[in-house]
């Protein structure tokens, strides 16, 4: 398990990080949201011993991380890189041998990461030849080559095609299968959803909001309903509702947004007595609406 | 630390072994060092079949004994009787100049038609002739005047290792030709860390690595390799000059110099070979790790020459001082400078390739460097530890000078 204790980093006078706390369970993923400048970065690089924190602790498996633990650790930053001029087979075992892997080890995984990862007729290029999509392949080749303990993906989809996409979810899968910790930055929030097991919204340097996409959902107040057709005696029934209101009406279907608390097996009760309903739907919010409500209620 | 340090060595040493700009540098240092070696002796050898092929001309009694003497230096192409020559006889001789050889009343009189004035060997023509020109003045007999002329000039050195002017001469060529290796060596490896440096940066592949390993494994695995790099790179050249310079001696102008020649007449030393890889070492370390530490605070790379300037300008200055020093090697404001860190590996090797410098000044001044690597070390390490993560704007000096002090 990571623990991250109080965490606070300030560069010269600014407050990167204020206060971050959370705990992420062994061979779960755990999504870092937050808008620009929230702290996300610093704080994986204070996880990697990049930058070392000014406050606040950080444990793994129960003990401080030292060089040693963070050998074990894989990181794919936001800023990627690659050397333009050594091939991708060349780069990939290279990041092996800097994570203590043998030479015949770093070999056979590398073989391995290009045939995953599908890059076998590029392996002898040189990198500055591949497509961004292609690098960034190759950038998690790099970082997950020596099987880490804990991986941290900064905006890991960024630059790929939704096959490409689809590709990266099923490795990292494949990875939590392994017993990899993964910690994921994105603002492409439909594939965090898909991918991790439970967030924390940062913003401003201070944990805003944090738990599983089910406990997050719960402490939001409203519901979207949707409901066809349109008609006025639809209309009148959702206005009785206590705290409901009128949001949108598209192709014969009116959204309104009601408390979560809303009994909805009653409500399409008295919609059925109301009208010929076809269409009945109660949407949950998403991690984008979480993201977005959390954050600007916060600011 | 130190499995971090051997993969990254290896690394860059397998990478920069096959890098392009390792192999052109290797090939032009071989091609530089052949030019170095035989363009002189292929200059001479022009001169003998130029400046040293001449007519001359003369009246017959004249012509004989003037061309028994010219023939100690000259090529005497033909001889003919007294005219005035011009471009046609030069032409058709094929020759650089006419010497004209006539009597005034008791006085001899010497002409020089040229093609090029400037191309006239005048001592080598004035040595040859002065007996004649005595015999007429004096009607001595020339058996006399050949012994007067051949007074013998003994030199003796006095506290100094060489034994002649031609050990003497041999040292500073030897030296400059060291030195420049010193130069171009330190200066061409590390710029080649400094661009390696800030390659990783601008290409961000800096944040990757550095999460990877420790940032000063990383450093000394770069400097390191090119280190061994540059080594290779000088046993290459000085092999290739002792190839092309051990052997003998073409021409029959100037002497031939082989090395074991340079060590018996003290020209060369094992000390001075130590000393040479000390300093070689020492000004390699400061220079590459700070250029290293200034390429990791560049986010362009169109940046690095503004950011480096500073630090070339130095060592161009050092090498002029040290070529300065090879004529000059005991002067005060020279033996002081030759106490500075960072150019006193020039300046110092300068001095004890032509003098007799104390051992306790070279010992100092590589007490002096040594000591100063060391300063240079931390604060290039904890400026590069930060630079490489560091985005935006350059930093200023007093960011910087935050930084060292942290």
């Amino acid at each position: 398990m990571l623990v991250a204790d109080h965490l606070c980093k300030e560069f010269g006078n600014v407050v990167a990080v204020r206060d971050v706390s959370f705990a992420i369970p062994g061979g779960t993923s755990f999504g870092l949201i937050g808008p620009n400048g929230a702290g996300k970065t610093t704080t994986m690089r204070m996880i990697l011993g990049i930058l070392a924190p000014d406050g606040g602790q950080l444990s793994w498996k129960g003990a401080r991380i030292d060089g040693c633990t963070r050998r074990r650790f894989g990181y794919l930053p936001e800023e990627r890189g690659l050397y333009g001029r050594i091939s991708v087979q060349e780069q990939i075992r290279y990041f092996g041998r800097l994570h203590r892997l043998r030479p015949a080890q770093a070999a056979a995984r590398t073989k391995r990461w290009i045939e995953r990862l599908e890059l076998e007729e590029y392996a002898e290029r040189p990198c500055s030849e591949l497509s961004k999509g292609n690098q960034q392949k190759v950038q998690v080749a790099c970082a997950a080559v020596h099987t880490p303990e804990l991986l941290v993906l900064d905006e890991p989809f960024s630059g790929l095609d939704p096959v490409n996409a689809e590709m990266l979810l099923s490795v990292l899968r494949d990875l939590m299968k392994d017993g990899t910790t993964l910690i994921l930055s994105s603002h492409q929030m439909w594939q965090l959803e898909a991918a991790c097991n439970a967030f924390c919204i940062v913003a401003g340097g201070t944990v805003r909001a944090s738990g599983t996409l089910a406990e997050l959902r719960s402490r939001w107040p409203t519901r979207v309903i949707r409901v066809a057709p349109a008609s006025d005696s639809v209309c009148s029934v959702l206005d009785r509702v206590a705290g409901a209101k009128p949001l949108d009406r598209f192709d014969g279907t009116i959204e309104y947004e009601v408390p979560a608390s809303t009994r909805f097996s009653e409500l399409l009760a008295r919609l059925v007595a109301a009208d010929a309903i076809t269409r009945f739907e109660a949407v949950e919010p998403s991690l984008h609406d979480i993201f977005i409500h959390t954050v600007e209620s916060t600011a | 630390m130190l499995g971090d340090f051997v993969t990254v060595y290896g690394a860059e040493l397998a990478r920069r072994i096959r890098s392009r700009p390792f192999v052109i540098g290797l090939l032009i240092g071989v091609v530089g060092v052949a030019c170095f070696t035989l363009l002189p002796q292929l200059f001479i050898s022009l001169d003998a079949t130029s400046m040293y092929r001449v007519v001359l001309v003369a009246d017959p009694p004249l012509a004989h004994r003037a061309a028994d003497l010219l023939r100690q230096d000259f090529t005497i192409v033909a001889t003919l009787p007294e005219r005035t020559p011009d471009a046609a006889l030069l032409k058709r001789y094929k020759v650089a100049a006419a010497i004209a050889v006539s009597r005034a009343g008791s006085s001899l009189r010497v002409a020089v038609y040229a093609k090029d004035p400037g191309n006239v060997a005048e001592g080598a023509l004035r040595r040859d002739l002065i007996p004649l020109a005595l015999e007429q003045e004096t009607a001595l007999p020339p058996r006399r005047i050949a012994t007067l002329l051949k007074l013998p000039i003994g030199v003796h050195p006095v506290s100094s290792r060489f034994e002649s002017s031609a050990a003497s001469d041999a040292a500073h060529g030897i030296g400059f030709m060291l030195i420049f290796l010193l130069y171009i060596i330190i200066l061409f490896n590390s710029q080649l860390v400094m661009t390696s440096v800030a390659e990783e940066k601008t290409t961000r592949i800096a944040e990757l690595l550095v999460a990877s390993v420790d940032p000063i494994a990383l450093l000394a695995g770069k400097i390191c390799s090119a280190a061994t790099l540059a080594l290779l790179q000088m046993l290459v050249w000085i092999a290739a000059a002792v190839a092309l310079h051990g052997g003998p001696s073409t021409s029959s102008h100037g002497p031939a110099v082989r090395v074991a020649d340079l060590i018996g007449a003290h020209v060369m030393s094992p000390e001075m070979l130590i000393a040479f890889l000390l300093f070689f070492i020492l000004g390699f370390f400061q220079l590459s790790t700070l250029f290293a530490a200034l390429a990791s605070l560049i986010n362009r790379i169109e940046d690095l020459g503004s950011v480096t300037m500073p630090l070339v300008m130095p060592n161009v200055l050092a090498f002029i001082v040290a070529l300065l020093a090879l004529q000059a090697p005991d002067v005060p404001w020279i033996v002081g400078l030759s106490f500075i860190p960072g150019i006193s590996p020039y300046i110092m090797f300068a001095r004890m390739s032509v003098s007799e410098v104390p051992a306790w000044q070279v010992g100092l001044s590589l007490a002096i460097n040594a000591a100063a690597l060391v300063a240079i070390v931390i604060a290039a390490g904890k400026i590069y530890r930060v630079g490489m993560l560091l985005y935006g704007r350059l930093p200023t000096l007093a960011q910087v000078w935050n930084v060292i002090r942290s």
